[in-house]
């Protein structure tokens, strides 16, 4: 082989790492300061969840509860899924509960609160209730009193209030009525809620994990104990389009948005450039157009390591 | 003109956060030494409001249930954790908190045995059903240790291995996925947020 | 005794939660209840051990002045600090207390993650070697997972996409599940060694 091509490849192989860094800055930057219009497809994880939260559209008999995992480290895989459930239900009149286990997750939630009802004329105890922070040692013991009794599982909500005296408690006891569970979590706790909820209750469970954790969670939807799963970022994109094609569709006919429908999702696509869509409810669209040019950089980079290694060995010998 | 400030005070931080890829720096022990304390002391008031006064401050003195002093002296307890003679005493919170594991025997047994055991008991009527029980029947095999690896038992382990360094590339795909996304995050806050580069 | 008592402990409360996850029976639920409250009345105290302990070691490092001492003030400043505004002027958002969070404590933690994307590309290039013919089928798995999780895979093939979702649904879910069983059946194990008292380790050194 060519000498100057082994001496190219020799000095490849020792770069120093920092150029390496600056690759991998710029393939981000670049996409994000350009963005472009590229296809998102839906995947029936995202979809199973999307049917399940929209089949409670305006009944007041039933809520979804959105459990808080996580902090800010995990929040730009996350927090797109979080705001775009939110919006979700208060597009379609659906009443959501949320609770969160760890310090930091705290702020995370009265941020995808106020960030997701800026636009809506939603009040809290009335439309949403925010449970606010229980420490996670207590975890399990209010994970299992919500199978009898919510208000009395949860005793008082982030602002104090007790939720019993709760206008949005008519009609919800336990899982039978608050009856889809949306973990969002960086970890398998998602597992616990499908242990302790799901096998005792017959709660309906979701994941929002961050793309770390899917494929440990594939056996969970497979066997069905998981009914869906946001898979990272490219999950909440996923979602974002869901809520933009259906819940967020304004028209005559459809007023409060339409019914899902695969023909219509597959073939509408809703443009990210221009100001059609708010940029909080397109963030994670706008992340995946950088997250593909970082795979190809990831692949370019593991390939031209492999050939450099190969031709390396092969001088060697 | 606060909120140019707070977002300066961020991107400060977080710029000298990345410092560190260049080379350890003050800047980057700065900003780690930081927070660390702040993140503990966030806590600090956070437990006080949302757990020691509902549910220790509020029974015991404003609902007069006088039987929450017991669970709270032995909370209390937690602080001899650091003392050489008075130790023991921390293990009656730790051991009172831990007696649920009781719960999780026949729980996890469910949730994470027996329902993926039938959920791996499919009828073989497909080509991909067959590659599941092979593979989850393989791993299970070379997952055993008591009996070495060799011989026939060698070559079935060694199917299992190649099902499980498929199953660690979906797990790298991922990875490789989520790690980016989280760069995005915070690229997406210097560019946009602080520089007001994308609106 | 002062292992034994808490030994006695975790298995008496331990069978009753065994019992309790099969008896219906109010008793039962009378018990999961009393077990709630004294719970969450035990709980706010875990989080003096973490200062306690924050504040042990940092100490030391001032007092003896070790090299980077300062640093430790900054640890303990800023603990003080963060703490004493919550106190003082509240937790809601606006205040002092919030402004440290968001503004501080939120980017660090974010971007202390973000540098695993940069660790991560660095290994791709340096240490991810198809060495052998498994190494080479995880590369090669790997790579497919990537292309089919955004869209520029669909554009080069639909095949991309749906060997992806093979891969996921197929080999993947095989090595999961089994790790799962061995985890669950590790976890009844662990849970049972504990509940008996083999596993004490939770109980700290000494007598």
């Amino acid at each position: 082989m060519n000498k100057n091509v082994i001496q190219f490849f020799d000095k490849m192989q020792n770069i120093d790492r920092r150029y390496i860094y600056i690759v991998v800055a710029l393939s981000i930057i670049i996409p994000l300061l350009i963005p472009f219009n590229s296809p998102t497809f839906v995947t029936k994880p995202t979809e199973d969840i999307y049917k399940k939260i929209d089949s409670f559209a305006g009944d007041e008999t039933k809520a979804i509860l959105m459990s808080f995992t996580h902090d800010a480290s995990t929040m730009p895989e996350l927090f797109p899924m979080e705001v775009s459930v939110l919006r979700h239900c208060f597009e379609r009149d659906i009443k959501v509960f949320t609770i969160c286990w760890l310090p930091a997750a705290a702020p995370l939630v009265d941020y995808a609160l106020n960030t997701a009802r800026e636009d809506f004329d939603v009040q809290s105890g009335v439309d949403y209730c925010n449970f606010g922070y229980k420490p996670y040692v207590l975890r399990l013991p209010i994970m299992l009193g919500m199978g009898d009794d919510i208000a009395k599982a949860v005793e008082t909500d982030s602002q104090g209030r007790k939720v019993e005296n709760l206008e949005i408690m008519k009609n919800i006891k336990n899982y039978d009525d608050m009856n889809l569970v949306v973990d969002f979590a960086a970890s398998g706790s998602a597992l616990q809620w499908v242990t302790y909820a799901r096998a005792r209750f017959g709660a309906n469970i979701a994941a929002g994990v961050t793309a770390v954790m899917v494929a440990d969670n594939y056996p969970y939807l497979q066997t069905g104990q998981l009914m869906g799963m946001f898979r990272g970022l490219k999950g909440a994109a996923e979602y974002e389009k869901l809520v933009d094609v259906f819940a967020a569709y304004e028209s005559e006919d459809y007023p409060n948005g339409r019914p899902f429908s695969k023909e219509i999702i597959k073939e509408t696509s809703v443009p990210i450039t221009g100001d059609t869509v708010p940029y909080k409810y397109k963030k994670a669209r706008i992340g995946m157009n950088a997250q593909s040019v970082a795979h190809i950089m990831m692949i370019v980079f593991i390939l031209l390591g492999n050939i450099g290694y190969f031709i390396t060995k092969k001088k060697e010998l | 003109m606060f909120e140019t400030i707070s977002n300066f005070v961020a991107a400060f931080l977080t710029l000298s956060i990345f410092s560190f890829l260049y080379k350890d720096n003050p800047f980057y022990k700065f900003a780690e030494a930081l927070l660390v304390g702040v993140s503990m002391g966030y806590a600090i008031p956070l437990v006080y409001e949302n757990v020691f006064l509902p549910y220790v401050y509020t029974p015991i003195f404003l609902s007069h249930k006088f039987i929450i002093i017991i669970p709270a002296m032995l909370g209390a307890l937690y602080m001899f954790r650091f003392s050489k003679n008075l130790g023991w005493l921390a293990r009656y919170p730790i051991v009172f908190g831990m007696g649920i594991v009781g719960m999780s025997v026949p729980m996890s047994l469910h949730s994470s045995v027996l329902v993926q055991m039938r959920s791996a008991m499919l009828p073989i009527n497909s080509i991909n059903t067959a590659l599941i029980f092979i593979g989850t029947v393989t791993i299970l095999l070379y997952f055993f240790f008591s009996k070495a690896h060799k011989g026939i038992y060698g070559k079935v382990t060694n199917v299992g291995i190649w099902f499980m360094m498929i199953g660690f590339g979906a797990s790298f795909g991922y990875t490789v996925m989520a790690r980016v996304s989280l760069l995005i995050g915070r690229i997406q806050f210097l560019l946009g947020d602080w520089l007001g580069l994308i609106k | 005794m002062k292992r034994q008592i808490p030994l006695i402990i975790i298995m008496t409360l331990g069978f009753m939660f065994v019992a309790h996850s099969f008896i219906p029976h109010k008793v039962s639920v009378d018990f999961f209840d009393w077990f709630q409250d004294w719970a969450k009345a035990i709980s706010p105290f875990a989080v003096s051990l973490g200062i306690m302990s924050l504040f042990m070691v940092h100490g030391t490092k001032i007092k003896r002045k070790v090299p980077n001492w300062q640093y430790s003030v900054i640890t303990l400043t800023g603990l003080v600090f963060t703490a004493f505004a919550g106190f003082v002027w509240g937790t809601q958002s606006g205040t002092p207390y919030m402004w440290l969070f968001e503004n501080v404590q939120m980017p660090m933690s974010a971007t202390m993650f973000a540098l695993l994307a940069f660790y991560i590309a660095s290994a791709a290039y340096k240490a991810f070697r198809a060495r052998s013919a498994e190494a080479t089928v995880l590369l090669i798995a790997a790579v497919i997972v990537m292309l089919g999780q955004v869209p520029l895979g669909a554009m080069i093939s639909k095949w991309i996409p749906e060997a992806s979702t093979w891969i996921l649904n197929v080999p993947n879910l095989a090595a999961k599940r089994a790790i799962m069983i061995g985890v669950g059946l590790g976890i009844t194990a662990t849970s049972l060694k504990i509940l008996l008292g083999i596993e004490r380790t939770y109980l700290g050194g000494g007598d």
